[in-house]
């Protein structure tokens, strides 16, 4: 298990972090200006950091151990 | 029954990494309808996306007599090594005008040398693995592929409703990870691209394995089910990975880099493996060497405090997901050692190990393919990405022609239902076994009775276990959403494919590369340049052998037998 966090304020819910994530830690929730990014799976985290490269906002920072 | 989505497609295609890319690229220059199915996101899924910087391909000008000799195993189909370098090189310009960034020099693509060549071969991924994979994404998009990602293939759907089948394979029924809707999809050729396997979601420090934690030989599961004869398992080999994390080992980059493995008191160990090459010996005897010193307690680790600063940066770009694990796991690279440790037997990591193919793809179950390293890539060495994009090239291009005179696929209804309802049961098991608790049991079972250097009577052992698994723990497993149902699949696939492997494990009495036995440590090509193949029928799994065609080989092996490396030291001091 590694360790990832949404930093919310930073956070615009644009999705690209939960389109793409392999193993499918992350989930929307919210609607409209207030949707953001949530780390729903945090157990199947393998720190590949594919979401921290692809954040257009640097809002997810992703760590390799807990 | 929740929602129900049929689809209709002449190429449907089971997977999401560069052999599946690349079969779905070939179907369509055929002129065939494709549909990619990927229980991940294609362009993020699987091995290739996480790949180790390089794409180790031959260029025109190349010696190809060095490209035989760095491939040329007594177990490797040679003529088809030879037929496939021209098509890397194919693949890395095809690449290149979609959009990969390779490292250049002005125009030229550059590469790099690597673990088991004495030649430059690596082009380097200058924004890593999944740059790569997304502008591969791009063009199959833009070639008009039906892409559909977060669909968890379950099983193979047959022309007879039988399992295993002795009809034709006909599509194939999933459902997607987020909403729990079902998918029909009715194929006339189905392409299965399914990576390797391995334990799946391992905990770090647990000797079962690293990223992608979700490979776990699905399609190898759904290709026993049907019937499909399996080959190369037992020569899966074994992984090497830093210790304690779940990045993988990335040793296509660094080996060439400069990267030294140094044991606790700073020892270059390869000097006693391989003196001439040392970490750039085989890959093979690399991993060996590393996993040996890791088992007998000497903490072998990786040193990068010699590399130049302009080199490092390089590193940086080429596997950023592995510095970048390197770096928030607390190691500085200028300063730290950093220690590697060893997965145990039950992957395949070296070879592909799987459907046994043809060199253009076809499985032995009619409407059936496969292609990279959930086949035995027709004995092509594996597990080199474009070994990989290769055989995914063959399979599409055969299937593409294939589908002109097939018939329209016809599915069975009773056949879908009765799968559908099997695939859905453990969302219904509320009070059932949790994911957590038969994941330990079986993590266990490989830790404890397969390990690395494997012996006999502890492989009778795991296979009771295991079976023990499947008939009592696996058909109780429960999952609260269609995410954990997905696990649970990725779980019990696994499982059920373990068997075989453990079996071709015991079949196979010798030792050889990275496929050791303690009872049988002889490397054996005086009886053992054979395939050992397995087949589930009539709900017993067979295995038989047969041996390699002298057709492979353009080197001749010497018929001996020899003491396996891994035990002459055993011998001296016994």
């Amino acid at each position: 298990m590694a360790r990832v966090e949404v930093l919310l304020p930073a956070c615009t819910g644009c999705g690209v972090c939960v389109e793409t994530c392999p193993t499918d830690v992350l989930r929307m929730r919210g609607e409209g200006p207030d949707a953001k990014a949530i780390v729903a799976y945090p157990a199947d985290c393998q720190a590949c950091f594919v979401c921290q490269f692809d954040c257009p906002y640097e809002a997810i920072r992703v760590w390799a151990r807990p | 029954m929740p929602e129900r989505t049929v689809h209709t497609t002449d190429v449907l295609i089971i997977g999401g990494g560069i052999a599946a890319a690349f079969a779905a690229l070939k179907a369509r220059d055929a002129g065939a309808s494709v549909l990619l199915a990927d229980k991940s996101f294609f362009g993020r899924s699987g091995c290739s996306a996480l790949a180790s910087g390089v794409y180790p391909t031959y260029m025109p000008g190349d010696d190809e007599q060095a490209w035989l000799r760095s491939f040329a195993g007594p177990l490797v189909n040679q003529p088809l090594v030879m037929k496939a370098l021209p098509i890397m090189y194919e693949h890395l310009m095809l690449m290149d005008r979609c959009g990969v960034k390779w490292v250049k020099e002005g125009e030229r693509i550059i590469r790099l040398g690597g673990p088991g060549r004495n030649f430059d071969s690596g082009a380097l991924m200058g924004e890593g693995g999944p740059q790569m994979m997304m502008a591969v994404r791009g063009e199959v998009l833009r070639r008009g592929v039906q892409v559909l990602s977060r669909i968890m293939i379950t099983d193979l759907l047959t022309s007879d409703g039988c399992h295993p089948t002795g009809g034709r394979v006909v599509g194939a029924l999933g459902f997607h990870s987020r909403t729990g809707a079902l998918y029909v999809i009715r194929a006339k050729a189905t392409i299965m691209c399914t990576g390797p396997y391995k334990f799946p979601y391992p905990k770090p420090g647990s000797l079962l394995g690293y990223m992608p934690i979700d490979l776990s030989g699905d399609g190898i599961a759904m290709m026993l089910r049907v019937g499909a004869e399996l080959s190369r398992l037992e020569l899966g080999g074994i992984n090497i990975y830093p210790d304690g994390l779940l990045c993988a080992p990335g040793l296509e980059s660094l080996m060439p880099s400069g990267a030294r493995f140094v044991d606790r008191d700073g020892r270059r160990f390869l000097e006693a493996y391989d003196p001439k090459r040392l970490e750039l010996t085989s890959r093979a005897l690399l991993y060996f060497a590393i996993a040996t010193e890791h088992s007998q307690g000497r903490r072998p680790a990786i040193d990068l405090t010699g590399l130049p600063p302009e080199r490092a940066q390089l590193l940086a770009q080429v596997i950023p997901i592995i510095i970048q694990n390197y770096r928030t796991a607390g190691y500085d690279v200028t300063h730290d050692w950093i220690p590697y440790t060893y997965q145990v037997a039950g992957t395949s990591g070296i070879f592909g190990a799987g459907a046994r193919i043809t060199e253009q793809g076809e499985t032995s179950v009619p409407g059936l393919y496969a292609a990279g390293t959930c086949s035995d890539m027709a004995y092509l060495p594996g597990g080199h990405l474009p070994f990989c994009s290769v055989s995914g090239h063959w399979a599409g291009e055969q299937a593409g022609a294939e589908v002109p005179g097939m018939a329209e696929p016809s599915v069975p209804e009773a056949q879908v239902e009765a799968l559908a309802a099997a695939a859905l049961a453990p969302l219904g098991r509320a009070d059932g076994l949790s994911f957590e608790a038969v994941h330990e049991a079986l993590g266990q079972i490989l830790v404890e009775e397969v390990g690395l250097v494997m012996s006999g009577t502890r492989l009778e052992r795991a296979i009771g276990r295991v079976s023990g698994l499947l008939a009592e723990q696996v058909p109780r497993l429960r999952a609260r959403d269609p995410h954990e149902l997905a696990k649970v699949h990725a779980l019990v696939n696994y499982t059920q494919i373990l068997e075989p492997i453990l079996r071709a494990y015991l079949y196979r009495t010798e030792s050889r590369v990275a496929f050791m036995r303690e009872d049988f440590p002889d490397i054996d090509n005086e009886q053992w340049l054979k395939m050992v193949i397995v087949q589930r029928r009539d709900g017993a799994l067979r295995l038989w052998d047969e041996p390699i065609p002298s057709s492979f080989h353009l080197v001749p092996p010497r018929r001996t037998k020899s003491r396996h490396l891994a035990f002459r030291s055993r011998d001296g001091a016994g």
